[in-house]
């Protein structure tokens, strides 16, 4: 066949205006990201340019506080990755296998339903929910457990809420690669004797890894970077990357160290989902051989 | 895998699940109606708190002034990302694919670095906060929902309709109204309504960019984030109930369009097709 050469028709230029919006309002802000790290002073609207620096660098470099905060959010958005992964999988599958085919399409809408009803309001919920003198410890009192202590603010508040609020995310990834299993292919596994196990990691794990994988993208990287919810809920020791980020500009007004921080967060950020999809595909392939 | 006792154990699974997210919602709704200020008992019914919210409490301006911006984002976000979808069907495919992957940065990138980098890039351009730096903020992390579900139309549409039009001798222009448009409607008004919900409900992007002393009051989330601070609200539980009514509405229109919740994400139709 002959290659085809590449002609520009005209009515593609009509994509132009977002092109131009995502070099603009996308691309530019994180070089300017990058650029702002080496800034000397805070930048006003109106005003002259500052110097440039190199001690934002060296300053975070020697604040431990910071790398202690990067590596606790690293950890908190693991653990609400892998609670979501362990209920998701099971919810999942009955939504795809077990449940009237009918019925799916209507499930799936009822798990995604409170996440349009926004981030701040399944937060404030959550927190009704749990705080003292709230709905779950008057019940447990009222089952004689008195004296129950609530978890707000503490860390496990922010990582029970960060969970409630990105669960649905997870079940609609994982549901939609399990749709798209063949039934037939489980039942020739079983009847040809694998076992139920080996039937999970050989046929169901590795077709499900797609939707895996971009779950663990939707979870894992906005709850690293997130800020509303240990703010609200986390209390005095409940600090995560994204609220020393936020108190950069909220109140140190210290822009350029910001753009460090900001900037190390998004680094580590791809690195660890480029060695997770990495280790998924390479489980995927070892385990279940190529999959079509 | 198949047999009935693992599946009955799946299907306790879901109900856990389900129940542990619609809960503390059921739980806001039931205290909306309940007199007693803070807590659940005793339980006494009462509307005061839904006279209150559409009286004194600021909420309400609040939403007004979240609507309308939102309504603006989205029109814009529908312009333009409809275009961009039109435009998009003329490219290979392979640069099509690329360019659907730099429209989904906005989305992937944690919304509190792209609001920093966003402020940084309105300061250096001397606007600094202000209600269009928010604007522009807003439209492009809900532009991209737009192309998806506007462009999965037309990659589900017949295409010759438009050029037997074009052969008979319609105009460019007459095409797209007549026979474009009708079929690419579905997927405009689901992207539509998606940039509407993920404008109102985005708190980070409006409370980094949102300028100080804003005419007509702080947008909703921003509001909502400094109220629910210091903790119980109860004019917030009733208009989270109303918010949760219009969800339920919200996902009626989608599945009536025939939108399923994953194709919203642009998550399955994908994984189908390399099945068969």
């Amino acid at each position: 066949m002959k290659k085809r050469t590449n002609t520009l028709q005209p009515n593609a230029l009509w994509t132009l205006p977002s092109a131009g919006m995502l070099l603009c309002l996308t691309i530019a802000p994180l070089v300017l990201l990058l650029i702002f790290s080496f800034m000397n002073r805070n930048l006003f609207a109106g005003q002259p340019w500052p110097g440039w620096t190199i001690g934002n660098i060296t300053r975070i470099f020697q604040n431990a506080a910071f790398w202690k905060l990067l590596w606790k959010s690293l950890g908190i958005a693991a653990i609400v990755t892998v609670i979501c992964i362990i209920a998701a999988y099971p919810a999942a599958w009955a939504i795809a296998k077990v449940v009237k085919p009918k019925n799916r399409n209507l499930l799936m809408m009822v798990v995604i339903l409170p996440f349009f009803t926004s981030q701040l309001l399944l937060i404030y919920s959550m927190m009704n929910l749990i705080e003292t003198g709230g709905l779950l410890l008057t019940l447990l009192d009222a089952i004689g457990i008195h004296n129950a202590e609530s978890i707000m603010y503490t860390n496990k508040a922010t990582i029970l809420i960060l969970t409630y609020e990105f669960l649905p995310y997870m079940i609609l990834c994982l549901y939609s690669s399990m749709e798209g299993i063949n039934d037939n292919l489980i039942h020739a596994s079983l009847i040809l004797g694998a076992s139920k196990a080996k039937t999970f990691t050989n046929i169901v794990f590795p077709m499900s890894v797609p939707g895996l994988l971009s779950g663990i993208l939707l979870v894992f990287v906005p709850v690293a970077g997130t800020f509303a919810e240990p703010n609200l809920v986390g209390g005095n020791g409940g600090m995560m990357v994204g609220s020393m980020i936020n108190i950069q500009y909220k109140d140190n007004l210290n822009m350029g160290y910001g753009a460090v921080m900001a900037c190390i967060l998004l680094i580590v950020l791809c690195v660890i989902m480029a060695i997770v999809s990495y280790a998924a595909k390479r489980a995927q392939i070892h385990i279940g051989g190529e999959v079509e | 895998m198949t047999s009935k006792g693992f599946n009955r154990l799946m299907m306790v699974c879901l109900w856990i699940v389900l129940a542990f997210m619609y809960i503390p919602i059921v739980a806001i709704i039931g205290m909306s109606f309940n007199a007693t200020d803070y807590g659940m008992f005793p339980y006494v019914f009462t509307v005061k708190w839904y006279e209150t919210l559409f009286t004194t409490s600021n909420l309400l301006p609040a939403c007004w002034q979240s609507i309308k911006f939102s309504l603006l984002v989205a029109v814009s976000a529908l312009l333009i990302g409809t275009m961009t979808a039109y435009g998009l069907q003329y490219l290979s495919p392979k640069t099509a694919e690329k360019f659907n992957f730099f429209m989904k940065l906005p989305i992937i990138i944690p919304w509190l670095v792209m609001s920093i980098s966003l402020l940084l890039l309105f300061s250096f351009i001397g606007s600094g906060r202000s209600y269009f730096a928010m604007y522009l903020g807003n439209l492009i992390v809900v532009l991209p929902y737009v192309v998806l579900l506007v462009n999965a139309r037309f990659l589900d549409m017949d295409r010759t309709p438009e050029a037997a039009a074009r052969l008979l001798g319609a105009s460019p222009a007459r095409v797209f109204l007549d026979v474009t448009l009708p079929g690419i409607m579905p997927g405009m008004l689901a992207g539509g309504l998606m940039a509407l919900i993920m404008c109102f409900n985005n708190f980070t992007l409006q409370y980094y960019l949102i300028p100080t002393g804003l005419k007509g009051g702080n947008t909703l989330p921003v509001l909502v984030f400094t109220r629910i601070k210091s903790g119980y609200q109860a004019d917030l539980n009733a208009l989270s109930a109303i918010i949760v009514l219009i969800a339920v509405i919200i996902v009626i229109v989608f599945s009536r369009l025939g939108f399923s919740a994953g194709s919203l994400f642009g998550m399955s139709g994908g994984a189908k097709k390399k099945g068969e």
